[in-house]
């Protein structure tokens, strides 16, 4: 069995494996995800990082695999279009 | 049995084996970030797996009667019992996520039929496999719904990817028509369900996916059973049962101008 590694592969990180190359289109319109996380039961959530992402179910399988440094205890995705400014900066 | 359920083995570690080199070999080139590192999650997820049941290999060896030596050992491994469709590396995006809905989720269906295994070390192995297999599903789930929204040429290759590993991802469950008593991995409990049945359950498992994303293969829901039914008869003409892989089509000749 061949066991070639791609390294000839000529796919970029922005999808020119799937989309039209002469358009430059990025794949879709991701939702940008927040991700919350805390390590101790003591500790409130808090924002570790983002994720951008189709729905909820992906935003977690991201999440988890990007954010993967701790054993949290608990980790959540919250989209950053529901967030209602109160005081902008 | 014994020679069964060494094959059985081998193949899922082979499988996943390979599955885990592909998965690895877009860990810094798919579509998005995200995906990128995802793929080397799940990338590590099927080695680990294949590492798990590698040494199950060497317990079943003697019973099956199979030398013990460098062929049953990873490291030295050289006759993979893999599918034709991981022989060589994705040609796009769409062959990875055709491979992570289809042959992925295949493979989760046998962890599925073995969590009560009459084989421990299997059934032990399954129940740990299939926690981390969930994330798998709902990556595969996701991306294939996304490329088929995109319609077009991305929807028009993701199909195509999807078709090419569709006859041998449903021959590789094993031959049709064995009942219970027939089936070796059923009748030892090694399995808790035939090949067939895992056919049927592996295409409810994938069929809402494909119409969901409006993928049209040879499958439909039946509403009165509700079962997920084949529409196209599967080339067992072909099916090489002792290597559990369908040989690729000859390419067909161009036409003598």
């Amino acid at each position: 069995m061949t066991m070639k590694h791609a390294a000839t592969k000529t796919t970029s990180a922005q999808g020119s494996a799937v989309a039209p190359a002469h358009t430059g289109k990025r794949l879709g319109t991701e939702r940008v995800w927040l991700v919350l996380a805390r390590r101790a039961y003591d500790e409130p959530l808090r924002q570790i990082g983002t994720v951008e992402a189709d729905d909820s179910d992906l935003a977690g399988v991201y999440a988890r695999s990007i954010y993967d440094e701790f054993a949290w205890i608990e980790m959540v995705v919250i989209p950053r279009d529901t967030l209602i400014t109160v005081i902008e900066a | 049995m014994s020679e069964a359920l060494f094959g059985l083995v081998a193949r899922l570690a082979d499988n996943k084996y390979v599955l885990g080199r592909r998965y690895a070999e877009w860990c810094s080139s798919a579509p998005t970030l995200e995906a990128s590192v995802a793929a080397a999650a799940m990338a590590q997820d099927e080695l680990g797996h294949a590492r798990a049941l590698y040494p199950l290999l060497r317990t079943l060896a003697p019973a099956a009667g199979v030398a013990v030596g460098p062929e049953i050992e990873p490291e030295t491994r050289t006759q993979f019992m893999t599918l034709t469709a991981l022989a060589e590396p994705f040609g796009g995006w769409p062959d990875f996520v055709a491979a992570n809905l289809l042959i992925d989720s295949a493979l989760t269906q046998i962890f599925v039929a073995a969590q009560s295994s009459s084989f421990e070390p299997l059934a032990g192995r399954s129940r740990k496999v299939l926690q981390e297999e969930r994330a798998h599903v709902v990556f595969g789930a996701g991306w294939a719904k996304r490329l088929a929204g995109e319609g077009g040429a991305v929807k028009a290759a993701t199909k195509g990817a999807l078709r090419r590993m569709w006859d041998e991802t449903l021959c590789w469950f094993g031959s049709a028509g064995l009942d219970a008593q027939s089936d070796p991995l059923a009748n030892s409990g090694a399995l808790d369900a035939t090949p067939d049945e895992l056919r049927a359950r592996w295409l409810a498992a994938v069929g809402p996916t494909l119409e969901a994303a409006g993928l049209a293969l040879p499958v439909r829901h039946d509403a009165k059973t509700g079962a997920w039914e084949l529409t196209a008869a599967l080339p067992w003409d072909r099916w090489d049962a002792s290597a559990y892989r369908l040989p690729a089509l000859a390419p067909v000749k161009e036409a003598a101008r």
